[in-house]
């Protein structure tokens, strides 16, 4: 049997597992039948190794350079190596929706097995909508729309291998599976929601089921972002991390709308409140997730990650269709008994900040929408071709971001249910003076341009309101426990992880602003063309070419300059050069970067003598502060790690305020 | 808090969900907007103005070629270089236009872009190009005509307009049509 | 006013006035205003980079001439019109604040100040009384709580 017999038959037979499962599940659901749910639990676990079954048989296929595969005959050479064959699983369409069907798959399995346990009913009307999902996923494979098994027309004696770009760095390896396991993820809450509203429970339970897949996967989906800026700045070589590309601005909208969840779900938990936008929430964050999964792959947009066209993008939108039209129609249906009885009554709280702060979140998600979907309308309307690129979303994000960093600041420190003037003020005075230290110290550095400035100062803010928080909560738990303070620290972040995780997000937030503030601001940057042996000066490094000459490797031809930059601790030497595919028309620039804590020497070699190498031209850009980019996304990951941890067991058991009240009045 | 048994939502009218069902329903339009059109394909703005005026160094050395010099003819420019796979792929379809029309009132024109003067050379001379040829060393000329790159080959009419443009690597069919057209045009 | 308040004062003019500060304009260079058009100048090879970030050759030499316009003395707009002659509305990165385009400036405004408008209300509002559960219900709601602590969620 060859490895297309073996995937193409596993994936049928999935198909017809997640069918069953969906059936089951249904009976299940609506009569409590337990068989019924014992039944879909197996489709769910045959399904899952069908399809790891089938996503093996591909990995088997490129390894052994099957190019009886189309896929494998368009995606890898008999030259590309283990590592780059095994990776190219997700190189291009059908691999990647075959990524995204075995995340599902592992996603449905989990709840089947884990989720029904705790919440029978909802979780099984849940499951039933996993299996659907993961039903439409399967059909996708299993049809000429993405078959990642459709045979060649005829076999190549070699294959075209790897799209140049994903061969030049090992992080191909990390970006598009962080990004899959983040979106995939992300299915888990809003098949809980849209059970909760199909049961008609007004509840909350949905919430808190849920509250972790969605935390993972908003960490995943970030984690899979920085990953992807990280490769747009060490492997596409231009010299920038973020371009407002369209499958970036696709990445980052359910990203922001997932940020506001996670806050205002504090609310909901808390107040009972904000139940109806909760639900809208959850289901636009979904809903953005296929729309970027369709800007993706539908190619009705111009972007890096132009992929070849084909079916997939209707059946993509048609996907979208539904889900938009089921999902609101449910919304809408329930929303009588969903919506508040009143308001939060207090514009001085935490429950406040938050609301406006998702105002802020779902008004940036909604412009970036808009900016990457109007060249479209206007060509449809007008028949007139204009672009939307950085300086608009700068010009009108920026102003955004900023005032999100001042509520970062800001909601933390305020409680709930309000707070009185006169507590506000002891509470923001440190905080004020650390913004205006930040302000004036950025003056007296030269910073020029009102947002850096702001920035820092917000920066600063944020960082004394998280100071001032866990010395208040080590004082707190001094005088409740008479813990000293290392300990008292310690057990902040085991006990309230949630709270104290949630702050060290902020502070890595923060960093990252201050780090993006900086790069975008101060940038020097300079080009020239210089002889072996000649030297540049830029901001204070000298730049000097030593040679530039040829390497032969078995899947490509490079042309690399030898370059050594002046450093505070003696030179460094880069290589930045351009590297000949075969399948590619043009070269692929890849840079020598020498990363600081205080700045990165970023040089591309923009052009060479091709007869004779007599003449680079070399362009070099010293970036200040880059590098806490990737050091700040570390940050979020480890404090969203230690939000998701559960705190270890407690004697004692906090009740919600509602049981406390009671007893006044019920018994 | 569970709601009673059996009893059914309500669908509230009000003005907030019009507008939200308004809304997705416009995104949905835009989007299945989008399957019309190729993301790649941008238009030329140069077609329908008068084509810039050149003057440009010969790639043989001999002289210059200019806008000027065939003013009242069909002009052809068809920008190359050596180093684009495309532009040797297009060459018999130019070869058999040139021979087709070169004794008339038609002047095929090849401009050199982005490329050393000798690659240039070893080019032509290679796949023995005899129409006229230019360098734009600087590109001025490459971006007043708006090329996007390589090859790119623009239809001037006898008035000076730029009546159309190919991008990419250009076919006999499209080159002869073309040129009759233009030739067609008082 | 206390101490605090008016700390907070001083720190908000501060902050606000470094911000003036560092915003106001310093007569451009003629490098700066090459940097400023460049950056609004889309590269035609490139997928969506502007000709400031490009390395490629296209932008180059729309750079070179972006630089000896300046030097000639030619105004923001005529250069602006030059690039349009050629490559038509497609080549700038951010859309005309004059015409229709207008409307994508506008509208962020908008969505904004109708977001905020609606949270405010829905902040000073009477605040939501939570209903008391029945005492069936408490017992309900009782051990829920015991069993979601046990389950750590």
């Amino acid at each position: 049997m060859s490895w297309g017999e073996l995937g193409a038959g596993a994936l049928r037979a999935a198909l017809l597992f997640a069918a069953v499962g969906a059936g089951a599940s249904v009976f299940a659901a609506r009569y409590r039948d337990v068989r019924g749910l014992a039944s879909a639990r197996w489709c769910a676990l045959l399904a899952l190794a069908l399809v790891a079954l089938a996503d093996l048989a591909m990995i088997g296929a490129l390894v052994t350079h099957d190019f009886r595969i189309a896929y494998v005959a368009s995606n890898n050479a008999l030259e590309t190596p283990v590592f780059y064959s095994v990776i190219s699983l997700w190189a291009a369409l059908e691999g990647s929706i075959l990524l995204w069907t075995l995340v599902l798959a592992g996603a449905t399995a989990f709840v089947a097995w884990r989720g029904t346990v705790a919440m029978p009913r909802l979780a099984t009307t849940a499951l039933a909508i996993l299996f659907a999902m993961l039903a439409f996923f399967l059909l996708l494979v299993t049809t000429p729309a993405a078959d990642p098994f459709a045979p060649s027309a005829f076999v190549p004696e070699n294959g075209r291998g790897p799209n140049a770009l994903l061969q030049n760095n090992p992080l191909m390896a990390l970006h598009p599976p962080l990004l899959y396991l983040g979106y995939v993820l992300f299915s888990v809450p809003f098949a809980y929601a849209m059970a909760s509203l199909i049961l008609g429970e007004g509840g909350d339970r949905w919430l808190v089921a849920t509250r972790r897949y969605a935390l993972v996967s908003w960490a995943l989906l970030g984690t899979g972002i920085v990953a992807g800026a990280w490769w747009s700045y060490a492997v596409l070589g231009w010299g920038g991390y973020w371009a407002w590309d369209p499958v970036e601005n696709a990445a980052i909208m359910p990203w922001l709308t997932a940020t506001a969840y996670l806050h205002s779900v504090m609310v909901e938990e808390k107040r009972r409140l904000l139940r109806t936008w909760n639900l809208a929430l959850v289901i636009g964050t979904f809903a953005l997730t296929i729309l970027g999964t369709f800007l993706t792959r539908s190619g009705i947009v111009n972007s890096v990650h132009a992929f070849s066209l084909s079916a997939i993008g209707p059946l993509l939108l048609g996907y979208l269709v539904a889900i938009l039209v089921c999902s609101s129609g449910l919304l809408l249906w329930r929303s009588r008994e969903l919506a508040d009885r009143g308001a939060l009554g207090a514009p001085l709280s935490r429950e406040a900040i938050f609301l406006f702060q998702n105002v802020l979140f779902v008004a940036a998600t909604l412009t970036i929408l808009l900016g990457t979907l109007y060249p479209l309308i206007a060509e449809a309307l007008s028949g007139n071709q204009l672009s939307i690129g950085a300086p608009y979303f700068d010009r009108v994000e920026v102003p955004i971001a900023l005032a999100l960093l001042f509520l970062m600041g800001v909601g933390p420190q305020l409680p709930w249910h309000g707070a009185s003037r006169a507590t506000l003020e002891r509470q923001f005075a440190l905080p004020a003076l650390a913004a205006a230290a930040g302000a004036i110290g950025a003056i007296i550095a030269g910073t020029r341009g009102s947002a850096p400035v702001l920035t820092y100062a917000l920066a600063a803010f944020v960082a004394a309101t998280v100071v001032q928080e866990i010395a208040r909560g080590i004082r707190a738990r001094g005088a409740l426990h008479g813990e000293r303070t290392a300990p008292a620290f310690v057990a902040l972040f085991r006990r309230s992880g949630r709270r104290y995780g949630g702050y060290v997000v902020h502070l890595g937030v923060a960093l990252i602003a201050v780090a993006i503030a900086a790069s975008q601001s101060a940038t020097v940057e300079s080009e020239q063309t210089l002889a072996p042996g000649g030297s540049m000066s830029v901001a204070g490094r000298v730049v000097t070419l030593d040679a530039i000459r040829d390497v032969d490797e078995p899947q490509r031809r490079r042309v690399v300059a030898d370059v050594r930059v002046s450093g505070p601790s003696g030179d460094t030497r880069l290589e930045p050069s351009f590297a000949f595919y075969p399948n590619a028309t043009q070269p692929v620039g890849t840079p020598g970067i020498s990363a600081g804590p205080g700045e990165d020497v970023y040089v591309i070699l923009a052009a060479y003598d091709q007869r004779g190498k007599a003449w680079a031209t070399i362009r070099t850009r010293v970036i200040p502060l880059v590098s806490w980019i990737w050091v700040g996304g570390a940050v979020i990951g480890v404090g969203s790690i230690i939000a998701a941890l559960p705190p270890p067991r407690r004697r004692s058991v906090r009740a919600p305020a509602i049981l406390e009240a009671a007893p006044a009045g019920a018994e | 808090m569970a709601l009673p048994a059996g009893r059914l939502g309500t669908f509230p009218g009000g003005v907030r969900n019009a507008l939200l069902i308004g809304a997705l329903v416009a995104l949905i339009v835009v989007l299945t907007l989008g399957f019309r059109r190729d993301p790649h394909d941008i238009r030329s703005a140069a077609v329908g103005k008068p084509a810039p005026a050149f003057d440009l160094a010969s790639l043989d050395g001999t002289g210059r070629v200019s806008l000027q010099q065939h003013s009242g003819k069909v002009v052809v420019v068809n920008f190359f270089a050596s180093w684009c796979v495309p532009c040797l792929e297009e060459h018999p379809a130019l070869v058999r236009a040139w021979e087709r029309y070169r004794t008339s009132d038609v002047v095929l024109i090849g401009v050199l872009y982005q490329d050393s003067v000798e690659s240039g050379r070893s080019f032509v001379r290679r796949l023995g190009t005899t129409w006229p040829t230019a360098i734009d060393d600087d590109g001025r000329t490459a971006i007043s005509f708006g090329v996007f790159g390589v090859p790119e080959t623009f239809f001037i009419g006898p008035d000076g307009i730029i009546a159309g443009r190919h991008f990419g690597p250009i076919d006999e069919v499209t080159l002869i049509r073309g040129i009759d057209t233009l030739r067609r045009r008082p | 006013m206390s101490a605090a308040r008016a700390a907070i004062l001083v720190c908000l003019l501060a902050v606000a006035g470094a911000a003036i500060f560092a915003a106001w304009p310093s007569p451009a260079g003629p490098e700066e205003r090459v940097e400023r058009i460049v950056s609004e100048l889309r590269c035609p090879v490139c997928q969506g980079l502007s000709v400031a970030d490009s390395p490629s050759e296209s932008a180059r030499g729309m750079r070179d001439l972006v630089a000896k316009r300046v030097a000639e003395g030619r105004t923001d707009e005529e250069i602006r019109d030059e690039f349009r002659r050629s490559y038509g509305d497609w080549v700038f990165l951010s859309p005309a604040t004059d015409g229709p385009t207008v409307l994508m400036w506008v509208l962020p405004l908008a969505l904004l100040g109708f977001g905020v408008t609606l949270a405010w209300s829905r902040a000073r509002g009477p605040a939501a009384i939570a209903p008391e559960p029945a005492p069936a219900a408490l017992e309900q709601l009782r051990a829920r709580v015991a069993r979601e602590e046990a389950a750590d969620l």
